[in-house]
């Protein structure tokens, strides 16, 4: 199907919508539904909010369902519906010795406060895939004690007890936010920490990955990765007492960092992961990039602006996937300065025949030889 | 998260003493009960009025700063980033009821991705929509001037995939910035310099840069460099818009735009030898090459809408529009080789004051 020389261009994009609607109904199984990817696939709706930015599990399960999967393109849709959405006000700063913990783990400690809890984790499951599912609840059996979930104080907080642990820069008063400022450099910490938040799940794993492979002098030891419910309070508008209204799944990690800023007070970098949803591969990224890029090196994680520049997945996704649209005059433009060039070497052209305009003028469509599949 | 815990909480607190506002919505669900409608839910012209304030004074700033990129905070829109989205939340900002818009992808209005922009403008700003260059107020366009010349009724808005000329030579946007207050673009010049050392010509295809109003130097989007002279000396507003780089800039009417080039190697156009379009047979328009399966190679006019007028009236100028006929943009195609051969004899000799027609880019 061309997809320039196309006069009824509305209706093509029209059928090429409808084809792929049916790519996701014309399956012999029945549809699955917005509720069942929600609660089945909740990994991948985590992922979805957490790259979108958005807390919205609902639509995000929609996304994905409308998606077929997709995750860049199903964060995609829920950025952009967010981008339609008034900013009503901003919540109180959460505290995350707040958050109900289901799974925490402290590499660094034996033993920690609170005591380590493994949780749910396929961590130290054997990667076999299972051809069996029963679909049964394998936990139907347990005898729970009828306990809550519990507060957990941070394990980082005894090292900077201690002086071990270098102290963030003091907050400023309001956050900066990079959904309605633009991200300028050297950009501040919570924009940083924004847009990491923010980053494509493969991209932030990759650049963490660069860091520890060795591009980089971060390798560090993780105090803290946990995932809970965290409570959301904003002011009430009356009263102004923080109330809450309600709470966030998120994973949230924190790392020290043996690297010493001060020859006099030698203490630990540290880097600060906090995404939405269950997603310790992210967080624990996020820590190494945000301590990479407090050490403000010359290697690639380190540069605060190659990271941020590459690691937003829709700026990276809608990027690439534009090469598709059509680039003829560009690429005319091109091979005049490669023709050029070659002619100024001595070199010949080849000279195709040309088609005549006298013999082609009977001819519909100029660009109706244009084809692409795409 | 789920709605019901939610509505509870808000519930309770709405009873306790608010219940005047009882039509406000009480629950994220109410909220979003409202844009079930599809974009009847959205506000006209799709963005909220908030950000086409922000972006009409990024658009002011431009204008005021020739050829200065303009920060704004761009929003995802509901086309991918890369797709023209700095284009459409710029367009969506200026559009009015009264607006004809036209879009062109390529030189083509009929392009998918043109065709898609198009039908966001007239769905959500309910504007009149044309093919005909000369008819239109707004023009979103993506890699294209238009051939026939614009006026001081009319507004060119370019899709920019890369806002800075330096990223060439760095691709540091913090360093870029303090290059332009500086106004210190040595590492362009070496760049253009070296090319030439290495390949006897600057290899810069479209997207050439040039230098506005003698201060900062300008990514003029990719259009080819045919394209480029028509920014200088203008009647008409070219802004240039990025979304995914968040940038907005303009050439405002009457502006100097010069593009970079060497005494002994003049900026050029591309070359069509001679060739002509073998629809209306214009020589004096942009045109793109089609091999066919047989191995013949057509060329046709790239401005669709300009070749249709040259089918009809094959004498048709570009300012057939205009009172003063004569006005007309898009250069001629000289052939550089025997130009530089030529300026080169004459700098051998020692005469280095020819730059005659050095302007004429």
């Amino acid at each position: 199907m061309g997809y320039v020389a196309v006069k009824a261009g509305k209706d093509v994009i029209r059928k090429s919508e409808q084809l792929f609607e049916k790519g996701r109904i014309e399956g012999e199984e029945p549809n699955v539904t917005v509720e069942q990817v929600e609660s089945q696939f909740g990994r991948l709706v985590g992922q979805v909010m957490s790259e979108g930015g958005l807390y919205a599990p609902k639509l995000a399960a929609r996304a994905i369902k409308q998606a077929q999967g997709d995750a860049a393109e199903a964060s995609f849709l829920l950025r952009a519906y967010r981008s339609t959405l008034e900013r009503f006000d901003e919540t109180v700063p959460a505290d995350p010795d707040r958050m109900f913990a289901t799974r925490r783990v402290s590499p660094a400690y034996k033993d920690v406060p609170g005591g380590q809890i493994l949780g749910a984790t396929k961590d130290y499951t054997q990667r076999l895939l299972d051809f069996d599912f029963d679909d049964t609840d394998p936990t139907e059996e347990w005898e729970l004690a009828d306990e809550k979930p519990e507060s957990l104080r941070n394990v980082m907080e005894l090292l900077r007890e201690e002086g071990l642990v270098a102290d963030p820069d003091a907050e400023t008063d309001e956050a900066f936010d990079t959904t309605r400022d633009p991200v300028m450099f050297p950009a501040s910490r919570d924009a940083v920490l924004q847009e990491l938040a923010r980053g494509e799940t493969g991209a932030m794993t990759a650049l963490a990955y660069s860091a520890l492979r060795g591009y980089g002098q971060v390798h560090p030891t993780l105090g803290e990765v946990r995932v809970g419910e965290l409570p959301v309070e904003i002011e009430h508008p009356y009263t102004g007492d923080a109330v809450e209204v309600t709470s966030v799944e998120v994973t949230e990690s924190e790392s020290v960092v043996p690297v010493f800023a001060k020859r006099d007070d030698p203490q630990f970098a540290f880097g600060y992961g906090l995404v939405f949803g269950r997603n310790e591969r992210k967080a624990i990224s996020m820590t190494i990039l945000d301590a990479s890029i407090q050490l403000d090196g010359d290697e690639p994680a380190e540069d605060a602006e190659f990271v941020l520049d590459t690691v937003d997945g829709i700026d990276s996704f809608g990027f690439i996937e534009h090469l598709k649209l059509p680039h003829y005059v560009t690429f005319q433009s091109i091979l005049d300065r490669v023709r050029t060039i070659r002619e100024r070497r001595g070199l010949t052209n080849v000279e195709r025949p040309e088609g005549d305009a006298s013999t082609d003028r009977s001819t519909p469509e100029p660009d109706a030889t244009v084809t692409d599949n795409d | 998260m789920t709605d019901d815990p939610d509505h509870e909480e808000m519930a309770a607190t709405t009873d306790g003493g608010l219940a005047t506002v009882a039509d406000e919505p009480r629950a994220v669900s109410d909220l979003l009960s409202e844009t079930e409608a599809g974009i009847a839910g959205y506000n006209y012209a799709y963005l909220d009025e908030h950000t086409k304030r922000e972006v009409r004074r990024g658009v002011l700033n431009a204008i005021a700063l020739p050829g200065h990129q303009v920060p704004f905070a761009s929003r995802e829109m509901p086309l991918a980033r890369g797709w023209g989205t700095g284009g459409i939340q710029t367009t969506l900002s200026l559009l009015g009821p009264e607006d004809t818009f036209k879009v062109i992808d390529q030189g083509s209005d009929e392009s998918i991705n043109a065709a898609n922009i198009r039908r966001l403008a007239e769905t959500t700003a309910d504007v009149e929509t044309t093919t005909d260059t000369t008819d239109a107020s707004v023009i979103q366009t993506r890699h294209r001037i238009p051939e026939e010349v614009l006026t001081d009724d009319q507004i060119l808005v370019l899709q920019v995939p890369t806002t800075d000329p330096l990223r060439r030579v760095d691709g540091s946007d913090d360093a870029n910035r303090r290059r332009h207050a500086h106004k210190n673009y040595s590492k362009m010049w070496v760049a253009l310099y070296e090319n030439v050392v290495e390949w006897g010509e600057i290899q810069i295809s479209a997207r050439y840069p040039v230098m506005v109003h003698d201060r900062y130097l300008m990514d003029p989007s990719p259009i080819p460099r045919w394209d480029t002279s028509k920014l200088n000396d203008a009647d008409s507003l070219f802004l240039f818009a990025a979304g995914r780089e968040a940038r907005i800039y303009a050439v405002p009417p009457h502006t100097d735009v010069e593009p970079l080039a060497f005494e002994d190697r003049q900026f050029q156009v591309e070359r069509f030898d001679g060739k002509r379009c073998h629809r209306c047979a214009s020589t004096d328009t942009y045109l793109t090459e089609v091999t066919d399966e047989d191995g013949v190679t057509r060329y046709a006019c790239n401005d669709a809408s300009f070749c249709e007028k040259r089918i009809e009236d094959p004498t048709l100028s570009k300012s057939h529009h205009l009172d003063d006929e004569t006005v007309a943009w898009g250069p001629g195609t000289p052939d550089p080789l025997v130009d530089d051969a030529r300026r080169e004899t004459v700098l051998d000799n020692g005469n280095s004051s020819v730059t005659e027609g050095g302007d004429e880019a």
